[in-house]
Parts: structure tokens; sequence; C-alpha cells
């Protein structure tokens, strides 16, 4: 990965091929999942936590929220998904993005990781797996991967200072 | 003849109606701080040093109250933050 670095209006950085690879998969998963409504998801956690209750405690106001926002919640992060992937390169190389593009893989990577912390039961004290070669540590090399890629996006955009 | 309210009945009630309500913001252990940042300057305008102590306050404490007003404002204050990811939620001021 080449980390994001600001050009202008345009943030660049790069993705081999195994990333963009890797990209693509869990953009699918993240797809799929949001694709099931709560009843089909069966309560699952990932979607609890990608689409969080309105109130913490009151219910009634909770299904109100439910009503008013979840449609267009789910809508716009179908619409961050393709916008990521229409704006990674295949096979790897550069990715140029604009302003709201960037603001698009934001909100991506951010659910990527989000749905990948919440199946790893990430806390603030979680410590790297000791077997380096078993799949929740190949889990946890993703994360910290996508933990990078985001990192250094927001502190492309922070660079430029406030454009909007 | 108007029956005169007793104030017993209607004080508590009243009360509620002029509590405003607030957006809340929790901790979250996979949210990056300088992220949660720069979501609350993106959303709320805030200067940075403003952005940064709310987050802060949100590490720390566990929670911050992040905007407030009306119900209708607040349902669209959280809903803008779970759009970027935000664990926020919505309630009247305590």
């Amino acid at each position: 990965m080449k980390p994001f670095r600001r050009r202008g209006d345009v943030v660049v950085g790069g993705l081999v091929d195994a990333e963009v690879r890797v990209l693509g998969l869990l953009v699918d998963q993240l797809e799929q999942l949001l694709s099931l409504d709560g009843d089909d998801a069966g309560g699952d956690p990932v979607l609890d936590r990608l689409l969080p209750p309105g109130h913490a405690s009151d219910t009634e106001i909770a299904r109100d929220y439910r009503d008013l926002t979840e449609a267009s919640l789910r809508e716009g992060k179908a619409d961050d998904l393709a916008v990521v992937r229409a704006s990674t390169p295949e096979g790897g190389g550069e990715v140029r993005l604009d302003e709201d593009q960037a603001r698009a893989w934001l909100r991506t990577t951010n659910d990527l990781r989000l749905a990948l912390g919440t199946r790893l039961g990430i806390t603030a004290d979680t410590e790297p797996p000791t077997d380096p070669e078993g799949e929740e540590a190949q889990q946890h090399a993703v994360y910290g991967w996508l933990t990078a890629v985001q990192g250094s996006l927001v502190d492309a955009l922070v660079a430029g200072g406030r454009r909007r | 003849m108007t029956p005169e309210v007793t104030p017993d009945t209607t004080t508590g009630e009243e009360f509620e109606l002029d509590r405003p309500w607030v957006t809340v913001v929790w901790d979250d252990p996979v949210n990056l701080m300088t992220y949660v940042t720069f979501v609350l300057q993106e959303l709320f305008g805030y200067d940075e040093p403003t952005a940064t102590t709310l987050m802060l306050q949100v590490h720390h404490e566990g929670r911050a109250i992040v905007s407030s007003g009306p119900r209708e404002r607040m349902e669209h204050d959280t809903s803008r933050l779970h759009a970027y990811g935000l664990w926020a939620s919505y309630q009247r001021d305590a």
C-alpha cells in the first residue's frame, strides 16, 4: 500500500493487486450483509453495529428512528461501496480520489473495520494473536491494513485544510 | 369560567417539554481518534481544537454531547453520524 497523500484537489495513494483482491472481497461481503433486512440477518452483531439504535434505552424512539433513517443509511452505504469499486484500479495501481470519492472511501473503510472489529471482538486492549499463521491472525492483519489505509486517507484530507 | 390548572399535574410535563434533546457520541474501540475528530469537524463545523476536545472526552469519559436542539434535528444529526460509522444516539438532556 502506498499511503494516501494530498496533491492539490485530489488525494492519491496506491494498492497492489493482492490488496485490490482483498478489498474487492470485503466490499462484496459488506454489500451482501447490507442487502439482508434485520430479520434475515437474525440479529447479526455486525449489522447492529453498522445500523445502531438511535436511542440507547427507549425501544419506541429507537423504532421510530429506524423507520425514519434505515433505508437512506443503507442506500448511502451501498452508494459508497459502488464509488469504492469504481475507483479501485483493477490489477493494482494508483488510486486517485476527489473530495467526494475520498469521503466514500473513508466511510467504507470505516464500515469494513467495524465489521471486522466486531467479528474479531476488538477492544481497546486487544493484542495481536499469538499464532501468526492462524486464520485469526490473518483477519487481524487485514484489520491492521484497513486501519493503515483509512488512517492515511484521514491524514491526507486533513493536510489539505478545510476545503468546504 | 376557565378551570384553574393545578400546578401539581402539569409542572413535570412542562419541564419535560422544555428540556432540549442532545446527540451523544459513545466510545468505540474501532474508530480512529483522527477519524472521529475529522467527522465532528466535517458534520458540525467545529474548529479543530473543539473537535479534538470532544473526541478526547468520548475517549476518556466514554461519551460526549456533540449537538443539542429539537428532537428532529437530533435524529438527523444521529443519522449523519451513523452514516460515518460513529456510535451515536439521541436523548432528552439529562
